[in-house]
């Protein structure tokens, strides 16, 4: 028998908005169709009429998770246009906030992830993790969400000696329940059987649907931003590409587990290399200058892209945001076929989708 | 440090663009577009190409062929975006289906109004509809 299963506009675990019609012979999906828009904020069209510093109020409000990468990209397209020079140690302090943004993002969906297996001890275990990082970044910047980190030209906030002592100690708290956390998902029974060969994605298919982040790099394409067109300070540390060549939800979950370990890496090399200087080049609005700038980030689902358009005024004349999801979402219909409709809702939070974001 | 250019070109050169860099194993980064300040539209085919977008643009034109059969699935959306939200076509892509806006308003109230109509307009309009009920 062949049915029609609508599911959402509500994802039964993400809690985000996206329908998805699925096309079904028996239990096994045949088809399915992806729907958005669900969220249409039209934060572009307002971004039109704020200046610099107000778009960076706004376009930080575009994702609840990754609010940090919007506007540090947001930033990096105005000091493109600009030609703003940041100083060192603001660039650090935003690498700082970037890499703690994909440490507790990377374990959120890890977490979701596991309860939606049915394991929810690991959902558990993975939270108390995260909750270290939530605890640094609420004292680095007074949130838990929207940090508000950033400025034209540089950092909002500094980090002071011991505030740097402590962050360090937490990272080597941190790492053990890293390791408890990987060595289970690796060798779980019940997580193998839920994930091993579920919404698998060939390599080519990746390439060819023009797939990005931690959810191509679990297909075995090796892209990241930071490495292939660095920006900011990242040409400064040292860090690995994790890939991952079995193509399920299983990848999915070891490469994003094993991304952790690089941003501690990374967090570390930061902390005990913080340049001396000043964070920032002063509190002036700034206008922005004619012309158009293209900037990209590794956020941590992917390539976020920020083209911003100035007149010569205060205000923005046009900011175009795409987030990684954009890119990353077109896969599910793909993903879905062939699998049974008790898989769905794990291979549609696989790709650690954002649809509010999406919408923006 | 990321680099952006701009290389302007033509109507018959974007599908020939899109075959080199799909050639040269490029990421399509995005299908970018907008009204500029003389009210013509801008549209530019970005790709990435080292740490820099290479931004193939055209300006004035609302007609374009689509590169979905070179890019597939990342540059269908990005082409029903742009449908959808300024107004253009692109010829030998299936429109039939949405992407962010309502089922209806294709058909109830035009497209391409939302990033084209100034903000101050529409909430003017918005206080007249309440005025009016």
């Amino acid at each position: 028998m062949s049915y029609i299963v609508p599911i959402g506009p509500y994802h039964p675990a993400l809690e985000e908005p996206v329908h998805a019609k699925l096309y079904t012979e028996g239990e096994v999906i045949t088809d399915a169709e992806v729907y958005v828009g669900y969220n249409h904020r039209g934060i572009e069209k307002l971004a039109t009429e704020r200046n610099a510093i107000q778009t960076l109020v706004l376009v930080e409000r575009v994702c609840g998770i990754c609010s940090h990468s919007h506007s540090f990209t947001y930033a990096m397209a105005v000091e493109g246009i600009n030609g703003v020079e940041v100083p060192r140690r603001g660039q650090y302090i935003r690498v700082i906030t970037a890499e703690l943004e994909r440490l507790h993002s990377h374990m959120l969906w890890a977490g979701i992830a596991f309860h939606i297996i049915g394991h929810d001890s690991m959902f558990m275990y993975t939270w108390d993790a995260r909750e270290v990082i939530m605890d640094m970044l609420e004292e680095l910047s007074g949130n838990r969400v929207n940090y508000a980190m950033v400025t034209i030209g540089g950092a909002r906030r500094d980090i002071s000696d011991d505030m740097r002592r402590k962050f360090l100690k937490n990272l080597d708290a941190c790492v053990p329940k890293l390791d408890r956390i990987t060595e289970i998902a690796l060798n779980d029974k019940t997580i193998a059987l839920r994930t091993k060969g579920v919404g698998v994605m060939s390599t080519e298919d990746a390439v060819r649907l023009g797939a990005v982040g931690p959810h191509a790099r679990a297909s075995n394409v090796k892209i990241d931003v930071r490495k292939d067109a660095p920006y900011s300070c990242y040409d400064e540390f040292d860090f690995n590409i994790c890939t991952w060549d079995s193509c399920d939800v299983f990848a999915r979950v070891v490469v994003r587990l094993l991304e952790c370990y690089e941003s501690v890496k990374i967090l570390r090399q930061a902390l005990e290399n913080l340049p001396e200087g000043p964070i920032n080049n002063g509190n002036k609005l700034p206008k922005i200058a004619e012309g158009e700038m293209v900037s990209r980030h590794e956020a941590p689902r992917g390539q976020l892209i920020h083209k911003v358009v100035g007149n010569g005024s205060l205000f923005n004349h046009r900011v175009s945001i795409h987030v990684p999801t954009f890119k990353n979402v077109t896969t599910v219909p793909l993903m879905l076929r062939g699998n049974t409709v008790a898989d769905a809702g794990l291979i549609i939070a696989g790709i650690d989708p954002c649809f509010s974001c999406l919408d923006r | 440090m990321q680099e952006y250019r701009t290389i302007p070109i033509t109507k018959t050169d974007i599908v020939p663009t899109a075959l080199r860099m799909r050639h040269e194993g490029r990421h399509l980064v995005m299908i970018h577009g907008y009204l500029d300040k003389d009210g013509s539209t801008h549209v530019s085919w970005d790709y990435a190409v080292g740490n820099a977008v290479e931004s193939y643009y055209i300006v004035g034109e609302t007609t374009f062929p689509s590169i979905e059969g070179v890019y597939d699935e990342a540059a269908r959306w990005p082409e029903l975006e742009l449908y959808e939200l300024l107004g253009l076509t692109f010829e030998g892509l299936d429109t039939s289906a949405r992407l962010f806006l309502p089922e209806d308003t294709l058909e109830t109230q035009g497209k391409g109004h939302i990033v084209v109509t100034p903000l101050s307009e529409l909430r003017e309009k918005r206080l007249e509809m309440e005025k009016e009920e």
